[in-house]
């Protein structure tokens, strides 16, 4: 029996681009403070899937529900951040653009503002570059900025799209210490990551998709040889079919006819 | 008695063929003849010579500048069908060639400034210019001359109807073009002509009275755009054209500069705008100077019908008349 | 020295009034050209230029050789224009320079059929276009106003338009700002160049927008840094031009265009931040 309700709740829900679904008929709850990874092979809908959380996707059919959370309180690092990195912006600046929510597009940072922005820079280690435009960064070195972005939202839910993907071993181990603190903090964090055997170590919880669900629930159990392969199989079978011309679902009739 | 019915009924015919007529060969429905003129000052010029006989188009209309000018097809079109075609010369209608291949015009072009003599535009000016038009103008000061900078290449003023005396000539040119295409017109179209060539004696005299009423020290203006220099040497006005202020080229500060302090050192005490180009360069000017602005002078081509300069002398009614109202108070 | 550069302005009350419009654009268009720059839009100028036809030729064909109508229908055409090939790249797949270049091809060749239709060969857009010399109080007043207004504006949504310029899904993601700040930029944009346009001539009126902000990236490290020194340098280019109109008898407004581009030119070799002749000569790097 849950005391609180849960964060996400997922109704049969469809998503997908110019009618063709990149995942089907998802149904499920991730609970308040939950610490999900979401896993598959490439191609099975993960950042399909959290686009349609933050609502850059329309539901094909189905529905999302988000408990009374509003936009507000979810924070979104996306897969490919339509950034411009040459931009002449301070890493300082960048970040402090995380602090939105309390200062709007005109309120000044004011001293505790700053402190708050020195501090997740700390956080981050990267308190030594404050005043280096963004451009001159490694990528691991980015998206460290981007964390400690996300840190000053100080939002909710916490969606991650692949966050870890082309960063230094080190990045990657300072960063999964800040999701942990997030988890302890009580936020609702989603991770989409393609390292099973870090999803393992740090993920209590997973989902598997393969443009469906194939499991979900506490790590070990999802994250079984069988499943694997089921769900690489699921994928296979999908890409060797053209599905230019695929015919209308019906699935949801079928559901309806054995309910 | 057969006969005579005979007579009778064929002269009834012969009555009945024409009524009205008198003479041999003049027929009820005349096809009119059909001319186009380059501008409108032209088109007026040619209707008042052509009159009933001829039907005008004019491409160039009201408040149009022919100097940049572009032909449409239906231009082109009007021009094939027509018998005449009317141009200025002197390089005025730098389109023509363009137009007349375009249109496979197969009918008469004539250029209306044929036998004037030509000025140069801000170039070195020649004397025998001015000796050559004889009595019917005062003799050119050298100082009108000066008028213009010795900058810039000999290039030909076309404005050559800016002086009566060279639209007597234009006049002349269009009666004998009209005779030539049209001779059954020919006592038509010499009435008309001598008609009109009084009416633009008449008005020449009244422009050069009306000039030397005016203070001598008083006779010089400033003109927007360079077409006013047969004027000028004709009725013994001086005229001071900004530099680099016209519809093709932008102005430096220094041809600016220029132009103020020659007013404010040679007092010239009026503005003129013309009526095809942007006056706010004027309007400086004349505000930094205290030069009056004078109004508007038409140069290149006519008002339309509802305006102070809707026929070729009325265009000299209305500048001489504007220019007196500014220079003599 | 001193003399020469101040007496044409002391002599010619066209001069000061030229410097006083010079220094009102020069205070609105380069802010405005940063941004530009920064967006990838800097072609932006010379196709509003040509947009602003049909507008043009409709004021002229409902109230003859007005400016002021000629201006408005400008303005109207141009906003129409930039409006549209904005919510078309926000909403489509179509990005933002095909969404431009697409509405005002379009525009333009309305407005030449327009022209066309009256029969007239009165170039209108040459009457449209001003010069600098020729900025009388209507002008002058009119620039004053728009550099004001888009000052403010400029202020009022400065973090919102950077962060559209920098990370427009972040924006997105925190606030209902993304769309009115670009559509109040875009609107900003058409209004300093009509008004440009009207002023100054095209040339001008694009030329200092866009050139001394493309410099100052040279120069500064942060976009406001990049506004300072593009407002300086425009102001003094525009001085220069000037004064090189007046000395040299040559054409102000390309005069002043070829003074912000010697500046150009001059940041492209020794400025500060990634000039040319930096990295050319052998300096020891930092410790880090």
């Amino acid at each position: 029996m849950k005391a609180t309700a849960p964060a996400i709740t997922f109704h049969n829900l469809t998503l997908g681009y110019d009618r063709h679904p990149a995942v089907h008929h998802i149904i499920g709850e991730v609970a308040r403070g939950e610490l999900l990874a979401i896993v598959g092979p490439n191609g099975a809908g993960k950042s399909t899937l959290l686009k349609g959380i933050v609502g850059e996707l329309k539901p094909l059919s189905g529905r999302l529900d988000l408990d009374g959370l509003t936009k507000r309180d979810i924070a979104y690092l996306p897969q490919i951040v339509d950034l411009d990195r040459s931009f002449p912006i301070s890493v300082f600046d960048c970040v402090a653009m995380g602090l939105w929510r309390e200062i709007g597009a005109w309120g000044g940072l004011g001293a505790s503002g700053r402190e708050q922005v020195v501090h997740a820079l700390e956080t981050v280690g990267l308190v030594a570059l404050a005043d280096r435009p963004v451009g001159a960064l490694s990528g691991g070195q980015f998206q460290r900025v981007l964390f400690a972005r996300l840190l000053l939202q100080d939002a909710k839910v916490i969606l991650l799209d692949e966050p870890f993907r082309a960063v230094d071993t080190k990045t990657i181990a300072d960063l999964l210490r800040l999701i942990e603190r997030w988890h302890r903090e009580g936020r609702t964090v989603l991770a989409a990551l393609h390292d099973i055997e870090q999803v393992r170590a740090h993920f209590p919880r997973t989902l598997l998709l393969a443009r469906e669900t194939v499991a979900w629930g506490e790590t070990q159990s999802v994250l079984t040889a069988a499943n694997l392969a089921k769900a690489r199989h699921l994928i296979e079978a999908f890409d060797s079919h053209a599905h230019a011309h695929a015919p209308v679902c019906d699935r949801d009739d079928e559901v309806r006819a054995s309910a | 008695m057969q006969n005579r019915l005979v007579a009778l009924f064929g002269a009834a015919l012969l009555l009945l063929g024409q009524p009205g007529g008198v003479q041999a060969g003049d027929q009820v429905t005349r096809e009119k003849l059909k001319a186009v003129a380059s501008f409108s000052i032209l088109g007026d010029m040619v209707k008042n010579v052509g009159g009933d006989r001829v039907e005008v188009t004019t491409l160039v209309g009201p408040n149009g500048d022919a100097h940049v000018f572009s032909p449409t097809p239906a231009d082109a079109k009007t021009l094939a069908d027509a018998d005449i075609f009317f141009v200025n010369g002197l390089g005025f209608e730098g389109w023509m060639e363009r137009l007349e291949n375009a249109s496979g015009f197969t009918g008469a072009l004539v250029v209306t400034s044929g036998g004037v003599m030509p000025i140069v535009m801000r170039g070195e000016r020649h004397d025998h210019d001015a000796e050559d038009r004889g009595g019917e103008q005062d003799h050119a000061d050298q100082a009108e001359n000066e008028a213009y900078d010795s900058q810039g290449g000999g290039n030909t003023d076309p404005h050559a109807w800016q002086s009566l005396f060279n639209g007597k000539i234009y006049v002349t040119n269009i009666r004998d073009a009209l005779i030539a295409v049209d001779p059954e017109g020919q006592e038509t179209y010499e009435a008309n002509a001598a008609k009109y060539l009084t009416a633009i004696d008449a008005e020449d005299k009244a422009v050069r009275e009306a000039i030397a009423k005016l203070p001598e020290a008083r006779r010089k203006i400033i003109t927007s755009h360079d077409a006013f220099g047969y004027f000028g040497n004709a009725y013994g006005l001086e005229i001071v054209a900004p530099e680099g202020v016209s519809t093709e080229s932008e102005a430096s500060a220094q041809d600016v500069a220029k132009i103020i302090r020659q007013i404010r050192e040679e007092k010239i005490p009026a503005v003129f705008l013309e009526n095809v180009t942007d006056r706010r360069l004027l309007d400086q000017i004349a505000s930094e100077t205290g030069a009056k602005i004078g109004g508007v002078l038409y140069s290149d081509a006519l008002s339309g019908s509802d305006g102070p300069a809707p026929t070729y002398l009325d265009m000299f009614r209305h500048n001489a008349g504007a220019l007196t109202a500014a220079l003599s108070s | 020295m001193i003399d020469t550069l101040v007496q044409p302005f002391i002599e010619f009350a066209f001069m000061r009034r030229a410097l006083v419009g010079s220094l009102a654009i020069s205070l609105t268009a380069p802010p405005i050209g940063v941004f530009l720059v920064l967006r990838r839009m800097s072609l932006m100028g010379d196709a509003m230029g040509h947009a602003i036809l049909p507008g043009a030729a409709i004021g002229y064909l409902l109230a003859g050789l007005s400016l002021f109508a000629m201006s408005l229908g400008g303005f109207a055409a141009g906003l129409a224009v930039a409006l549209a090939a904005g919510l078309v790249a926000r909403s489509t797949v179509i990005r933002e320079d095909a969404s431009l270049a697409g509405f005002y091809l379009v525009s333009l060749a309305l407005g030449v059929m327009l022209v066309s239709m009256r029969g007239n060969s009165v170039d209108l857009l040459h009457v449209l276009f001003g010069t600098v010399l020729a900025l009388d109080d209507g002008a002058l007043l009119l620039i004053a106003a728009i550099a004001t207004a888009s000052l403010v504006t400029l202020a009022v949504i400065y973090r919102p338009l950077v962060l559209e310029c920098f990370d427009p899904q972040f924006l997105r993601s925190v606030s209902a700002w993304s769309s009115p700040t670009h559509l109040l930029f875009l609107v900003l944009v058409v209004l300093n160049l009509v008004a440009g346009f009207q002023a100054l001539g095209t040339l001008m009126a694009v030329g200092i927008m866009l050139l001394p902000a493309v410099a100052a990236r040279f120069w500064a490290e942060d976009v406001g840094g990049m506004i300072g020194v593009a407002i300086v340098s425009a102001f003094l280019s525009s001085v220069t031009g000037l004064l090189v109109s007046y000395y040299v008898n040559v054409p102000t407004g390309p005069a002043v265009i070829l003074a912000c581009g010697a500046f150009y030119l001059l940041s492209m070799f020794v400025g500060v931040r990634g000039g040319v002749l930096w990295s050319l000569l052998p300096r020891k790097h930092l410790e880090a």
